[in-house]
């Protein structure tokens, strides 16, 4: 009878640590979240009682906040679909034997290991119109006589940050991927040769549904991080000028924290928390649902 | 078993969740008891105004519980960037400091978290600050938070430059128009002016401009004029200045400090900055030859901007034991010789007659700076309206740069205040 108490406890007694984790450093807060959002709470932080939906209606009433989810979901797709396409061409390309491979591989991982405030920084002083290190380069080479404004329009400075996140983000999917890659059978690509299928057809019959698993998964979790990300846009233009390049999390950090407005940045979390929500399920159980069959 | 699982695994979340917010709201009470042990604490934020803040508070510390056996003193020092977070995360888990070093106050006193300061502060001490610092604290009659050191702007230009370039120093707006212009045919890669409309302090431009063109944030009674006429002008100017090519290249994106750094490098001919400049460019190993001289204005006065700091006491429900020791701070750090100290060592202005004097014999050079300091205006911080409306100052002006129409912006901005 203890015995078989002790089995059916067991399970639960070694997974407590960390569903207490998460309760504590997850749960919680998304509860405090999301009644701060429903709360009326003045500048100093303290809550005055509840507000029902008005933090949301104030928040979906700014004009800015229109411009801020356009923002962001160019910045999720874009970052995340390109960075996804270059890793795995990268991952194909460090798959196949050269010279110097490990070195390869060991140089792709640096902008991934190094924090983002520091790559971010680095690259804001890069494309800088005024000391930037690209304007330096191009006219030492002689390709350019005057500085280059890099940066424009608040349309190029967002470019620029894509970029920055694209590079930044690359190194993830390309190990993902590669230890997908390294996974699958030389036997398959044997077999295909011997029956002559071409590069592409190899490509996308043998490899890319063999590394769905590991694409899936890097996809899913960079939708996670991109969609989230602070430091680069905070780094190099705070959103400015005037909401052109704020994204929903430093939107949120800016009325929180600038503005004194806790409850309606808690609004716009809850906003973003049920986007992402609702993204990252609809991926997944199309996903899944594509694995049963 | 999956779903038993998974039922087990989410009920014991929420049963966490729940004991553990019990637990969070009735926290303030049990640090409440703490203090009544023979030592009495009095826990302090400091901002970090520089390298050197850490340090000075640290000695602070030490010298201060050698003279004042029985009270233990707890300096925390923490950086602008965080500070306002740390302060709203404390007051919102009833932690809030004794004491607080900080810009701004009116949000605190709005939601009556602070103790009027001449509770805490001895007469005497009280008497050393300057009538008009105080002013600025002051809401419904009743002086707020003391202030803790202050500074001032004015403009900076390029010796060598305006020599070379054999223009004048402008004084009026005109001059200035013509001045940038006069540089920009001097040397093409030379911005004349610089001007930040940045989040982080945009407003300060709005002031600049606004203040020294008869407008300003308020009238005399106190009321919001943000869309007054003067106003408006004053952003269409200083907007022309960027369009026409006179300035930083991004004004929406180069902070102060990029701006003090393009001075000391030689690449801009003049800059708005505070008296803390020459220490800046000496930090950052530049040698520019600069002059100081009014911020150009547009009504035959210049205006100054100042900028200053506070100490603000929460209201902690304290003993007259507690109170005594908090007093006794404050006596400790407005001490002439400490005071005099503190306000040296980071470059800034006194907030206090012996501060001043102790200013100028150190350095006589620094008497035009108490002058101005007499003649500036600040910031209507005392308004608990003051955030909305220095973020609200910062984007109209970064919608102006992006073509916006200037009176339309101010006016919407004025409606949302009333």
């Amino acid at each position: 009878m203890n015995k078989k108490f002790m089995r059916k406890v067991n399970p639960y007694l070694w997974i407590a640590p960390s569903v207490i984790l998460m309760a504590i450093f997850i749960v919680i807060p998304i509860f405090m979240v999301f009644r701060m959002s429903i709360s009326d709470i003045s500048k100093a932080g303290i809550i005055k009682g509840f507000a029902g939906m008005g933090n949301f209606q104030k928040v979906m009433g700014t004009p800015a906040f229109k411009i801020v989810l356009r923002n962001t979901i160019v910045w999720t797709i874009f970052v995340v679909g390109l960075s996804t396409l270059l890793g795995f061409i990268l991952a194909l390309m460090l798959n196949s034997k050269f010279k110097g491979r490990k070195i390869a591989r060991a140089i792709i991982v640096f902008p991934w290991a190094t924090t983002l405030v520091v790559q971010a920084s680095a690259w804001k002083f890069i494309i800088d119109t005024d000391y930037g290190t690209l304007n330096s380069l191009l006219r030492t080479l002689g390709i350019i006589q005057a500085n280059v404004n890099w940066t424009p329009t608040a349309g190029a400075y967002f470019a620029w940050e894509i970029a920055c996140g694209i590079f930044v983000t690359i190194p993830f999917v390309c190990f993902t991927v590669l230890a997908g890659l390294q996974s699958i059978d030389q036997s398959y690509y044997e077999a295909a040769e011997l029956d002559g299928a071409g590069y592409f057809k190899t490509l996308f019959k043998i490899t890319v549904p063999l590394v769905t698993p590991q694409l899936t998964i890097s996809t899913v979790l960079n939708i996670i991080y991109v969609f989230n990300s602070f430091p680069i846009i905070w780094t190099i233009t705070k959103g400015d000028p005037a909401n052109r390049t704020d994204t929903i999390v430093t939107y949120l950090y800016k009325l929180a924290f600038y503005n004194g407005k806790q409850g309606q940045a808690a609004a716009v979390s809850v906003i973003g928390f049920l986007i992402l929500l609702i993204c990252a399920s609809l991926y997944m159980i199309s996903v899944l649902r594509k694995g049963d069959e | 078993m999956k779903k038993r699982l998974l039922a087990g695994l989410l009920a014991a979340a929420m049963t966490f969740g729940l004991v553990a917010c019990g637990g969070s709201g009735s926290k303030p009470e049990s640090t409440q008891a703490d203090s009544s042990e023979d030592l009495v604490e009095v826990h302090v934020i400091a901002a970090q105004y520089g390298q050197n803040t850490a340090e000075w508070w640290s000695n602070f510390v030490g010298d201060f519980e050698k003279d004042n056996p029985g009270i233990h003193l707890d300096v925390e020092v923490v950086s602008w960037n965080d500070i306002y977070t740390v302060v709203n995360t404390r007051i919102a888990n009833g932690e809030a400091p004794d004491v607080l070093n900080i810009d701004v106050f009116a949000d605190y006193q709005a939601d009556n978290l602070l103790l009027p300061i001449q509770d805490v502060v001895s007469e005497e001490t009280y008497a050393k600050m300057f009538p008009a610092f105080l002013e600025q604290s002051e809401v419904d009659g009743t002086v707020w938070a003391v202030p803790d050191l202050a500074s001032a702007r004015a403009l900076y230009y390029n010796k060598d430059i305006f020599e070379k370039a054999g223009i004048e120093v402008p004084t009026t707006w005109d001059e200035l128009t013509a001045a940038c212009e006069a540089l920009k045919k001097y040397d093409a890669n030379i911005y004349p002016w610089g001007i930040d409309m940045t989040t982080d302090e945009g407003q300060a431009a709005f002031a600049y401009y606004t203040w020294n063109n008869g407008g300003g944030f308020v009238d005399a009674d106190g009321n919001w004029t943000i869309n007054s006429d003067a106003n408006v002008e004053a952003v269409k100017y200083a907007v022309d200045l960027v369009n026409k090519g006179y300035t930083n290249s991004d004004p929406a994106n180069d902070t102060r400090y990029d701006l003090q750094d393009m001075f000391g490098a030689g690449q801009l001919a003049m800059v708005i900055a505070p008296n803390s400049l020459p220490t800046y460019c000496k930090d950052g190993g530049y040698e520019v030859n600069y002059g100081v001289a009014a911020i150009p204005n547009n009504t035959g006065a210049s205006v100054s901007a100042g900028v200053m700091d506070r100490f603000m006491c929460f209201d902690n429900e304290y003993d007259d034991a507690k109170k005594e020791a908090i007093t006794k701070f404050f006596d400790y750090f407005y001490d002439d010789a400490r005071y005099s100290d503190w306000v040296l060592m980071e470059g800034f202005l006194p907030a206090t007659q012996a501060g001043a004097e102790a200013m100028v014999a150190a350095d006589p050079e620094q008497a035009s700076w108490i002058e101005i300091l007499d003649s500036c205006q600040f910031y209507p911080t005392a308004k608990a309206e003051w955030a909305d409306v220095k973020q609200g100052v910062i984007d109209v002006e970064q919608q102006a740069l992006l073509g916006g129409d200037v009176k339309e912006l101010l006016d919407n901005l004025q409606n949302e205040l009333q």
